[in-house]
């Protein structure tokens, strides 16, 4: 997509800016005006000519075995990132094993081929780096980031991994037991614990986006070494796998480095599907996480929204900007500028293959909680009785549209997106596809979307913090009964509360 | 310190931000692996170098220069060369109240104004961060608006204080005591860290505060401080102005000389003194730990400065003990004991003076005090026989790689434009990164082991133990025989340094 945003779009912004601009208020009057040498800094400078939009660019072929491979040059500088992206992710952990896919995919790095855990880090430590993994609802990336000149070696310790884990009973113990202690620093951590509380709330206990990906410790206990060799087998396979790159590579070497590396790689597994659309339902109270003594109590409201590729993406995306996505937004403006109750107050969009969260919070101080609160609510309302003006929106447009370039600056952000792309089922033109929908999009359709998604009656609202304090400053807003929720969350029951998959 | 890039992998903390400003909203459990940049080696005959000019405004301005064509986008950074270390007694945190001051408009732009503009116009990297030595602004625009980010820079270094209101202050004031609660009051280990860090600085030292400075300072701040601070610091002469990326190499030095040539000249101000500090003994400090869960033990030590002999072999030292699972804390620790839930050592590279810094993070049922042997057990190994050729091979090739990456990105948190300033504000000359480089070239096993025996001394460091009191299990063990706890829980004995006047 290479034309340029439409000239009175970009007008608008320009009046908007310029309305930040405090002298056209202050300068008294024009002869002191013009007596003061530096008088002409009173008008913002006028924007040059904008340049050409780069945007990520994706070439896609696929091996014989049916291994997609996704490639985004970029060869100023000699390094590329590389990774194998899988499509299951978090919510393929099964009912009551919740945290199998986090250790199944942590157990990768633990020994594969010829190599144990450290044999593997140091093979990769002689190249000047480290294998990285990263688990998401939809996914997973196994990958590193090497010089070009590396790339080579990197490649056979990286299908070693993906190709021949070795699965082994004591690194699953071993990971096992990691991943018990993490869950034991957890209950420690005040973000940690709204996060958790915040995706039971929103999707229920036993929706796939219910829980998080590290599981509770019941569930993590009963993980044996056959799940996870199960569940490796059921998600690494040449058709639920993309191999990506990202960097100072050429899409022939790929094709022959796929070849060569991935070339031979079978299995039977295929994506998962999405998870169902949960029920939104109207909020039946508040839930709390007690943690005595806490100074601040964290915030989390939010409900189900939107999936990836939902006609309403762009819309409310450009709506959760206006409320809570910027610096400059509703909820951050009120909450930290105007009554200095936080560091920061925001909001964000989580669209995911199925239909994921829009989340706001805040760590807000505690004797100010209530108030707090009424505000988030009071934000949301106004987004009705104050609806978003044609001046917020052109602003939120162009900093999304005119922030792409620079949001990919790295080849490990491009081969992150490249995997998105696959994780989600996306085409390759994904991010012209982003800047058309967020041109296409009028004051009416985003304050239609943020009338769709931010009725304060569905969201969801967990507080973290002294339980005493919270429940003299909540118990008597009116919000719904307080419901205090165990630090250490029991395990999802089998067999109750259909998971939605 | 070289780098966020090196900060991110060694897990430092060394600043504080305005805000908490993603570049993109991301859903929290998908790490980006690009945040979390993996090294790889540079070609050992590749000479790495970020081609630049250096001149001087007539009132004392630096301005570094620097041509990026690679995305249409240009980062403007600012270094004032003023830190935590110039506060005054009483005053602790005040730099970093000031940098937030500078967010809240000028003679010619609006309050809060600053942020809004920039993210509505697409850009990306922004914030303000404060550290113990200087204190950095920085933006990435799209190079259309290059501009628009030197009129914002040249109002408020210009005329920040023509605004200035005590409401305003008083705002910045509770926003900053938020980030204190969120960061350092209700965050794991926060105010046991800065225990420790106190008792390595103690007051009157002037990195006592932690940058962050305590609720009492933050509260004694006035609008006199705010003027005296923005006339002393603040002057052109104590700044440097760096533009690296998109921009026009015929018109750049016109539109800089017309943003900041007319800001009137003051004069630099001397530079602060502070003799070294020294720790006659080791101080063990027990910790009543509130928020987290489970013990964790901290061994400091206070080190060569940055960039100064020893500098380069600490970071050595920091990846061999803790880069990945093939390191020695790693190794003996987490996997074979199965003691430690995580392991984390680095160089916390500062101006006056360094601090090398071991992390253990206990698993449940373990004390620090068993730890507390365990990495010495490990260190002293290193005193006995250095760490091998290989691992100052990886230790290097990772640094010199994480370098290749930093380049990656004109500006932000580590990018070009930081690098090319920190060897300027460090050294006086920003074409230092070969240098830097070379120095890791240079370093040794034995270098390591000289490092390991006389700068990380058992006897003279401090020792930090944080215990969660719910942690106190029966699988507890006492101190080992010989080992005398300090006085009590949460008491910080009279430290034994000297100097610091």
């Amino acid at each position: 997509m290479r034309r340029n945003l439409p000239f009175a779009a970009v007008l608008t912004a320009i009046a908007f800016l310029a309305a930040g601009c405090a002298a056209s208020q202050t300068v008294p009057d024009a002869a002191e005006a013009v007596a003061d040498p530096e008088a002409w800094r009173a008008t913002p400078p006028t924007p040059g000519e904008p340049p050409e939009l780069v945007t990520p660019k994706f070439e896609r072929f696929a091996l014989p075995n049916g291994l997609q491979v996704l490639v985004s040059e970029r060869h100023e500088l000699p390094i590329v990132s590389v990774g194998v992206a899988l499509r299951a992710g978090t919510a393929a952990d099964p009912d009551g094993k919740e945290g199998l896919a986090q250790l199944t995919y942590q157990l990768l790095l633990e020994g594969a081929g010829k190599r144990d855990a450290v044999a593997l880090d140091d093979a990769f430590a002689d190249l000047g780096t480290s294998a990285n993994v990263s688990v998401t609802q939809d996914g997973a990336l196994v990958g590193t980031q090497v010089l070009t000149r590396n790339l080579d070696e990197a490649m056979s310790l990286l299908a070693d991994i993906v190709q021949r884990p070795r699965l082994e009973r004591a690194s699953f113990e071993l990971r096992k037991e990691q991943q018990l202690a993490n869950l034991a620093a957890q209950v420690g951590n005040p973000r940690y614990l709204a996060g958790e509380a915040f995706a039971a709330a929103a999707f229920g206990e036993h929706h796939p986006y219910g829980r998080l990906g590290t599981g509770t410790p019941a569930s993590v206990a009963r993980l044996q070494v056959a799940d996870a060799k199960r569940f490796y087998e059921g998600a690494a396979g040449p058709k639920a796998a993309a191999l990506v790159f990202a960097g100072d590579i050429t899409t022939e070497r790929a094709r022959e480095l796929a070849q060569a590396w991935f070339g031979g790689w079978k299995g039977k597994a295929v994506a998962p599907k999405a998870p169902k659309a949960p029920e939104v339902a109207a909020r039946a109270g508040v839930v709390v996480v007690p943690k005595q003594g806490l100074s601040q109590t964290v915030i989390m409201m939010g409900r189900p929204a939107i999936a990836v590729g939902d006609p309403d993406e762009y819309n409310l995306t450009l709506a959760s900007m206006v409320f809570g996505g910027t610096f400059g937004s509703r909820l951050n403006m009120n909450l930290r500028e105007d009554k200095g109750y936080t560091y920061g107050a925001s909001s964000y969009v989580d669209s995911r293959l199925g239909v994921g969260p829009i989340v706001a919070s805040s760590a807000v101080r505690a004797d100010v909680t209530g108030a707090s609160i009424a505000e988030f609510m009071k934000e949301m309302q106004d987004l009705e009785s104050r609806p978003i003006s044609p001046a917020e929106l052109e602003a939120a447009r162009e900093g999304r549209i005119r922030s792409l370039p620079g949001s990919f600056e790295s080849v490990g952000g491009l081969s992150y997106a490249a995997a998105s792309l696959f994780w989600y089922d996306l085409p390759l033109d994904r991010f012209e596809r982003l800047v058309e929908g967020y041109e296409a999009a009028t004051p009416e359709t985003v304050q239609a979307a943020a009338r769709r998604f931010f009725d304060p009656s569905l969201m969801q609202i967990v507080l973290v913090g002294d339980p005493e304090v919270i429940s003299e400053q909540v118990g008597t807003m009116g919000l719904g009964p307080l419901v205090e929720r165990a630090l250490d969350a029991a395990p999802a029951k089998k067999g109750k509360g259909k998971a939605a998959r | 310190m070289r780098s966020l890039v090196f900060a991110a992998l060694l897990a430092a903390t060394p600043s504080l931000a305005l805000a908490d400003l993603a570049p993109a909203p991301a859903p929290a459990p998908a790490a980006v692996p690009a945040a979390a940049a993996l090294p790889a080696p540079a070609e050992a005959d590749d000479h790495l170098s970020i081609p630049f000019t250096k001149y001087r405004l007539d009132n004392g301005l630096e301005v570094i220069l620097s041509e990026d064509h690679r995305l249409p986008i240009v980062s403007v950074n600012i270094w004032y060369h003023v830190g935590a270390f110039n506060e005054q007694q009483g005053r602790t945190g005040f730099a970093h109240l000031f940098e937030h001051m500078m967010f809240q408009g000028s003679r010619n732009v609006e309050d809060d104004a600053h942020i809004s503009m920039l993210q509505y116009l697409g850009a990306t990297g922004l914030n303000g961060t404060t550290n113990f030595d200087r204190t950095n602004y920085f933006q990435t625009v799209p190079s259309h608006h290059l501009e628009t980010a030197l009129w914002l820079e040249s109002d408020r270094m210009g005329f920040l204080l023509d605004t200035l209101t005590p409401e305003k202050l008083a705002k910045q004031q509770e926003v900053v005591k938020n980030e204190r609660r969120e960061r350092t009051d209700s965050a794991p280990y926060g105010l046991a860290n800065e225990k420790s860090w106190q008792t390595l600085f103690p007051a009157p030292h002037p990195y006592y505060g932690s940058v962050i400075g305590s609720m009492e300072d933050l509260d004694a701040a006035t609008l006199d401080d705010v003027r005296s601070f923005f006339e002393t610091w603040y002057a052109p002469s104590n700044a440097t102005l760096a533009v690296v990326g998109d921009f026009d190499p015929e018109t750049i030095r016109g539109t800089i000389e017309k943003y900041f040539g007319t800001l009137p000249s003051r004069p630099k101000p001397e530079a602060r003194s502070v003799a070294p500090m020294e720790l006659a003994s080791t101080v063990e400090l027990r910790v009543d730990e509130k928020v987290a869960t489970l013990p964790k033990l901290r061994i400091s030590w206070l080190t060569p400065s940055v960039y100064q002999p020893g500098d380069a072999e600490a970071d050595v030292l920091a990846i061999a003990l803790s880069g990945g699972k093939s390191s020695r804390l790693y190794k003996r620790l987490v996997r074979e004991k199965k003691l430690a839930q995580s392991v984390s050592a680095w160089q916390q590279s500062l101006g006056a003076q360094s601090v090398f810094v071991v992390d253990a993070v206990a698993r449940p049922g373990v004390s620090t005090d068993r730890l507390l042997a365990e990495v010495d057990v490990v260190l002293d190994e290193v005193r006995a026989r250095g760490i091998s050729a290989r691992e100052v091979r990886q230790a290097r090739n990772k640094l010199e790689t994480g370098t290749v990456a930093g380049l990656q990105s004109v500006g932000g948190f580590g990018g070009k434009a930081d690098q090319l300033q920190s060897y300027n504000h460090f050294l006086g000359e920003p074409g230092k990164i070969e240098w830097d480089l070379d120095r890791y070239e240079a370093v040794t096993s034995a270098d390591v082991q000289e490092f390991a025996r006389s700068v990380l001394d058992p006897s003279r460091r401090v020792i930090l133990h944080a215990t969660p009191a719910t942690a106190a299990g029966p699988k507890a063990a006492p101190p080992p025989a010989g080992k005398k706890p300090a006085a009590g829980p949460t008491t910080a004995p009279a430290p034994a340094g000297k100097g610091g006047r």
